[in-house]
């Protein structure tokens, strides 16, 4: 594009280009001028002389000085105190079905009002949401949401759920448990999508005011986190532990990529781990990767992949393994271990058919773990 | 015989501006011969948080001239950038009005620049936000037709969309660095950093995305190396010029009176790599002085500079770095 293309397609019209610079600008990315972040103090952090401060939310302990923002990028210290800045600062808020979290076991057919804010403490190279899960809070458009208005608007929404979920609810954790401690007065349950990088103490905490957790296992390799998560991957195993011997309802979602963390060994020792940690109960997600970010040299999963693998799981004693993000596929059902018949029958989001009663199996009575009421 | 050197590379570098042709190339072939770092100290340069104009100009007549071998302040710009290019200078104001790149600085460098033929409406000062740049003590300017000054988040300005993946970098460019500039000077504050172990002209470039926070890990290594490394900066960036009037030696990035000196100097170099490392053995000499212990006891050397020169960026290494010191 030579300087005169440029100002015929954009009439000149930012500050740059009226210098007659030639460049194809975007307001979407630009910062808000006077930015509207909050400044609530942070939990979970310890203070240090000099006016520094160390996170102690996420494993990865950030310690900063004074000006500087953790890893997440939405929570700064400031003279020596840590503040979020992403309290009340919802940049995306939608009504989804609980299938889509994927949650397969808890309140199925139910919405979720599901908001998000920006940030996230690890930096995956397959992230699906990373326009705002890797940006800045003055970055994206944000709206004033607090607490009490998400509640609100669940109620009017006729949503019996909420979901943190999107980017990574863990650096809006304040922002979270005060919402979850006002849903729940008001009835209103509480569903966290998450990464699962994060510290046992905040976690417990946190398990108190939640009702369900989804984690996602990106792997079942240090390797692999830190090549492609720049995370941790035993602190994620303990979280899945804790949260499994709670009263939370807990699925694990494993992202299937082609030639990285699709290896028989690899899904077979994660099984087996699962098995032994966390009993056959928890319903475990193959979902189907989609080239993004900074990924796009691979394919999608091949569907002969995820059939794979899920074999696998099922060969190791896993009960409820599905296949997502292949919508039609009848890995998205819920099989009855004891019987083998549908018990609940998907199709993409939808709930065809619910063979359930009272939590058991119509066919047969077997039990059927999960959250149905 | 240095001058020799220098006087071939720096002709053939002014014939290519003249001829208005890509110079990263010449540019590449100067940083890797043997680097030279100029240290420029003017006593009385800053007193009681005033800079003396007289005696800054004079430092960067001394520094640019011995730097690229020219008789005068002009000619030495002239050999690093022609009439039609838009120049960007990146200053560093994360650290409020105390530790930021002092604002006489960057705004006497575009007086300069503008003396060489350069068009004061391409003449950019900028850094990540208006607020850290009123902070410092800035004037914002967003007049079409004089010396901009402002932030990526200057409404019209922003990010480029493009997402630039380079090595382990995955990041949105300021659209100043992407499209605006063809030129950039990085003049940096240098100091001290907890995590980089040190930070200057190359870090200084985190503030060009929109990221930085991911950096951080491991040092900055090889996060530092590689940012420079894709294509919006190596191929724009000219010069790098240390603000080191006052030098934050221990417990940077931020402020904090008791790990500062005034130390009055200006550092100039084509070779960033060299000019970084030459910075960080300033700091170090400041710690030793102040019996705080070597960063690298402290287990947070800027490795990053090692993996510059690996990346061939440039020199990292004493022997091959050419230091000339004047105090005028």
């Amino acid at each position: 594009m030579n300087r005169r293309q440029f100002f015929k397609t954009t009439g000149g019209a930012s500050i740059l280009a009226c210098s007659g610079m030639s460049s194809l600008l975007i307001d979407m990315h630009a910062f808000q001028e006077k930015a509207n972040l909050s400044k609530v103090e942070a939990l979970f952090y310890k203070k240090h002389p000099d006016r520094e401060i160390e996170c102690v939310l996420c494993p990865r302990f950030c310690k900063l000085g004074d000006k500087e923002r953790g890893y997440c990028g939405v929570r700064e210290n400031i003279g020596g105190t840590y503040y979020t800045l992403v309290y009340g600062k919802a940049c995306s808020i939608h009504v989804d079905p609980i299938e889509k979290k994927p949650l397969f076991h808890f309140l199925p057919k139910s919405q979720a009002l599901s908001i998000a804010t920006a940030g996230c403490n690890v930096n995956c190279k397959f992230c699906q949401n990373w326009e705002i899960s890797q940006v800045r809070p003055e970055q994206i458009h944000h709206i004033d949401f607090p607490p009490d208005s998400v509640v609100k608007s669940a109620k009017k929404n006729n949503c019996p759920v909420i979901a943190y979920t999107y980017s990574e609810p863990i650096v809006f954790y304040e922002y979270m448990v005060d919402t979850s401690k006002e849903a729940r007065k008001k009835g209103i349950k509480n569903v966290v999508i998450t990464g699962g990088h994060i510290n046992p103490e905040p976690l417990e905490k946190l398990i108190e005011v939640v009702d369900s957790i989804k984690i996602d296992l990106k792997a079942f390799s240090q390797k692999f986190y830190t090549n492609y998560v720049r995370g941790e991957l035993q602190p994620v195993l303990e979280a899945i532990k804790i949260v499994a011997t709670s009263n939370v309802w807990l699925e694990i979602v494993y992202l299937v990529i082609p030639t990285l963390n699709d290896s028989t060994k690899e899904i077979r020792k994660m099984c087996k781990w699962i098995l032994r940690e966390v009993g056959p109960d928890i319903p475990l997600h193959f979902s189907r990767f989609h080239p993004m970010y900074l990924m796009k040299n691979l394919p999608p999963t091949p569907i002969s992949t995820l059939i794979k693998v899920r074999d696998i799981a099922l060969e190791e004693g896993i009960h409820y393994v599905y296949i997502g993000n292949v919508p039609g596929h009848m890995a998205e059902n819920t099989f009855c271990p004891n019987c083998k018949k549908i018990v609940i029958e998907r199709r993409g989001y939808q709930i065809q058919k619910n063979n359930l009663k009272d939590g058991r199996c119509k066919y047969c009575n077997h039990i059927i773990p999960g959250v149905w009421t | 015989m240095r001058c020799q050197i220098y006087g071939i590379g720096l002709n053939s570098i002014c014939c290519l501006a003249n001829l208005d042709i890509d110079l990263n190339e010449e540019y590449f072939l100067t940083v890797m011969s043997r680097s030279k770092v100029v240290i420029i100290k003017a006593k009385g340069v800053l007193t009681r948080d005033e800079v003396n104009q007289k005696k800054l100009i004079h430092m960067f007549n001394r520094g640019l001239c011995i730097l690229t071998g020219q008789r005068n302040l002009k000619e030495s710009l002239r050999i690093l950038f022609n009439e039609r290019d838009r120049v960007g200078i990146k200053i560093n104001t994360l650290s409020g009005k105390m530790l930021s790149t002092r604002p006489e600085i960057p705004l006497s460098l575009a007086k300069f620049l503008e003396d060489c033929g350069i068009h004061q409406k391409n003449i950019i000062i900028w850094d990540r936000t208006n607020r850290e740049l009123k902070n410092a003590k800035y004037r914002i300017n967003i007049n079409r037709n004089s010396i901009k000054i402002l932030g990526t988040d200057t409404q019209g300005v922003g990010y480029n969309s493009k997402l630039i993946s380079h090595l382990n970098i995955g990041s949105l460019f300021s659209s100043i660095q992407s499209d605006f500039i063809t030129s950039s000077i990085s003049l940096a504050v240098l100091k001290d950093h907890g995590l980089a172990g040190v930070t200057a002209s190359m870090k200084n470039y985190f503030g060009a995305i929109h990221n930085p926070n991911k950096y951080h890990d491991s040092n900055c290594n090889p996060f530092v190396a590689e940012l420079f490394d894709t294509i919006y900066i190596k191929k724009k960036h000219k010069i790098s010029i240390l603000d080191g009037l006052i030098v934050q030696y221990h417990r940077g990035p931020s402020y904090h009176s008791k790990w500062a000196e005034k130390c009055e100097t200006l550092i100039f170099g084509l070779d960033p790599v060299a000019a970084d490392f030459v910075g960080w053995q300033i700091i170090e000499k400041l710690r030793a002085k102040h019996g705080i212990p070597s960063l690298k006891e402290e287990k947070r050397e800027p490795i990053y500079l090692k993996t510059a020169e690996k990346m061939r960026l440039g020199k990292a290494n004493m022997d091959e770095i050419e230091i000339i010191e004047e105090e005028i």
